[in-house]
């Protein structure tokens, strides 16, 4: 991947392409950048219709967008103000008791254990500060649910799944003897999220002994999950949440509004890893910073010692020893902090 | 849009036959908020249906917003007339945009309505003389910089020109009977489309790199391709500065040349609709990260 200045040639080499205004060429894109954007002013001035105000298309790609950031865990970096006409909003979501708070909802499901029927049912897992709901929209179905209080236990375990790799589950014990076994996207930080509002809830650790497994889709000596890239502008990067996942073909990072990866990074291009002390979202001291052909690569999870392992390995060709738990302290001299 | 038979507003001032004819214009059609210009638009520029355009602010230097007065009610009708309407606030937005070279330019059909005794002027008014630090800041961030949206798509038979799979199908197919030859088809399309997708991923993750070093900011766009010989690479909207235009066409013009395959769509400049997010609720924004950390990565 080569980097391009965007300084200009003093020669270039090939014509500048020109932008295009002619309404013959882009009447449907007008159409379609005035309707699905533009400013909104305050939801309290202007008219509603049925109460819905008045937004159309606008609000619906706003509350879909909302919908799958929530799913992504990106929603914690909101104001509350957001958050909450976000929550509220999201009618094809799981319907709040009065004051009840939503703190996170990712994919998920639940594994159903009838006599007549075992399975897992897909849907979306939903933990507010006061219940844990697996809800699927359509049909819309509450799949399974529990109330905050009634959790004695939560453990995360190993499952071999069907096609044979290793995925991490959340095992949930009911103080009335009751028992579920539940799927997400993102069992370690649910886990973690479900004990921070239960301190009443035992985190056990699991059968398996595999508590802390990272053992996800990616296999073994990979990972995937949440993660934040520090994507380039003109006038400098900016924090994005998305999805990282890191395997034998390297590491990709895509955001859930993005059509495609923005980040591809064959193993071969990863010539460094260090942790530095630099700002970040995520809730860790450290920035990850990754050396590559193109420059430096700067992401930042919750959860480092998961990618840092990997990534080590996989600077090393395969074959090094992992030392991600021992970061470079290095001060970051990068310019004014916000 | 809607299932209304007619495309008139009750607001218009011909042909009353929307849901109310005849309603007293109390409400505000609000197109953009925008820098006091300090002078009026000039008058050859109206809005939907030829309103007459008003500036309404709170106080001289603060945020203004292009309005006309109309009755309380939206906009509907038969889609062309929508296109129509659509047309013309984006024709309203840009003489705003024009004239002082910034805007928030607003959705369709975002109209301020009267409450409790007060008038939606009034309503409108207090509401920018609440927010005008906020709005001024917003306003002098977006100053001077334009929307462009680009569109790269694959060819599909281009971009699998060197894929073996689908030159050896090629290959069959010239001395297969008609039968054999639309099943061998089949397959050269299934071959094309894998060949795109592999090399749209590749592509997308440096066209987007190479594009997003040098604008403020983009935003991804979900888009139908148009042509079902394409495939998607990537759709963005760029918030890019008017000097930094030519330098966006000269990065899609190198990409265009390192891959015969690509097929781009370069539309623009157009006022900041993909970026004007006045960050509360709805808008279209993305996240709101905690401030541009550190600046600079070294691009």
């Amino acid at each position: 991947m080569p980097d391009r200045a965007p300084a200009a040639p003093a020669v270039p080499a090939v014509p500048s392409l020109q932008p295009t205004r002619d309404p013959r060429v882009t009447l449907d894109d007008l159409l379609e950048v005035v309707l699905n954007k533009g400013a909104v002013l305050h939801l309290d001035l202007i008219i509603a219709v049925a109460d819905i105000p008045l937004i159309g298309v606008n609000v619906r790609a706003a509350i879909a967008g909302m919908e799958t950031m929530l799913e992504y865990g990106m929603l914690r970096q909101w104001d509350e103000a957001t958050r909450a006409w976000a929550e509220r909003s999201g009618s094809r979501g799981l319907e709040l008791r009065d004051g009840e708070r939503l703190i996170t909802r990712m994919f998920g499901g639940h594994r159903l254990t009838g006599e007549v029927y075992s399975g897992w049912r897909p849907g979306s897992v939903h933990l507010t500060d006061r219940r844990l709901v697996v809800l699927r929209r359509e049909p819309r179905e509450v799949l399974w649910e529990a109330e905050l209080a009634e959790l004695e236990s939560a453990a995360l375990e190993t499952e071999r799944a069907v096609g044979g790799e290793d995925r991490t589950r959340l095992r949930l014990r009911l103080r009335d003897g009751g028992e579920a076994l539940l799927s997400a996207a993102e069992p370690e930080r649910l886990h973690r999220e479900l004990l921070e509002q239960t301190p009443g809830a035992k985190a056990l650790a699991a059968a398996d002994g595999g508590g802390g497994g990272t053992a996800g889709p990616a296999g073994k000596d990979g990972h995937e999950g949440h993660l934040w890239y520090h994507e380039p502008r003109r006038g400098g990067a900016m924090w994005r949440g998305g999805r990282g996942r890191l395997d034998a073909g390297g590491l990709s990072w895509k955001s859930p509004v993005d059509a495609r990866p923005a980040l591809v990074l064959a193993p071969g291009d990863l010539l460094g890893v260090r942790l530095e002390e630099r700002d970040n979202p995520a809730g860790s001291p450290y920035t990850l910073v990754l050396d590559t052909p193109g420059g430096e690569v700067v992401l930042a999870a919750d959860a480092l010692p998961d990618w840092t392992g990997p990534l080590h390995r996989m600077a090393a060709g395969g074959t090094g020893q992992e030392d991600g738990e021992s970061p470079e302290r290095r001060r970051d001299d990068g310019g004014p902090h916000r | 849009m809607s299932d209304t038979p007619t495309g008139t507003h009750p607001g218009a001032t011909t042909g009353h036959s929307g849901p109310e004819p005849g309603e007293p214009p109390r409400a505000l059609y609000v197109y953009a908020l925008l820098p006091d210009p300090g002078e009026a638009l000039p008058d050859t520029v109206t809005g939907i249906d030829g309103r007459p355009l008003r500036l309404v602010g709170d106080g001289p230097g603060g945020p203004v917003a292009l309005v006309h007065a109309t009755a309380p009610a939206p906009y509907q009708g038969p889609d062309e007339d929508v296109r129509r309407w659509i047309v013309e606030h984006d024709r309203a937005v840009d003489a705003a945009w024009q004239l002082t070279g910034a805007v928030l330019p607003m959705t369709f059909n975002v109209l301020v309505r009267p409450e409790e005794g007060r008038s939606a002027e009034q309503r409108l008014l207090s509401w920018l003389a609440e927010r005008r630090d906020e709005l001024t800041a917003r306003l002098d961030e977006l100053a001077g910089h334009a929307e462009l949206q680009v569109e790269i798509t694959l060819d599909r038979e281009a971009a699998a020109v060197s894929n073996e799979r689908a030159r050896s199908l090629m290959a069959d197919m010239a001395e297969s009977s008609p039968g054999v030859r639309r099943l061998l088809a089949k397959r050269l399309e299934m071959a094309r489309r894998e060949a795109s997708e592999q090399l749209a991923d590749t592509l997308y993750a440096d066209a987007r790199r190479r594009l997003a070093a040098v604008s403020e900011d983009l935003q991804d766009r979900r888009r139908a391709v148009r042509d079902p010989g394409e495939t998607d690479v990537l759709s963005v909207s760029l918030l890019v500065r008017q000097d930094g235009i030519e330098t966006v066409g000269r990065v899609l013009a190198e990409i265009q040349d390192e891959q015969p395959a690509v097929r781009i769509r370069f539309l623009g400049p157009w006022p900041p609709y993909s970026f004007a997010d006045l960050g509360h609720g709805p808008g279209g924004a993305e996240e709101a990260p905690p401030g541009r950390a550190v600046p600079g990565l070294r691009t």
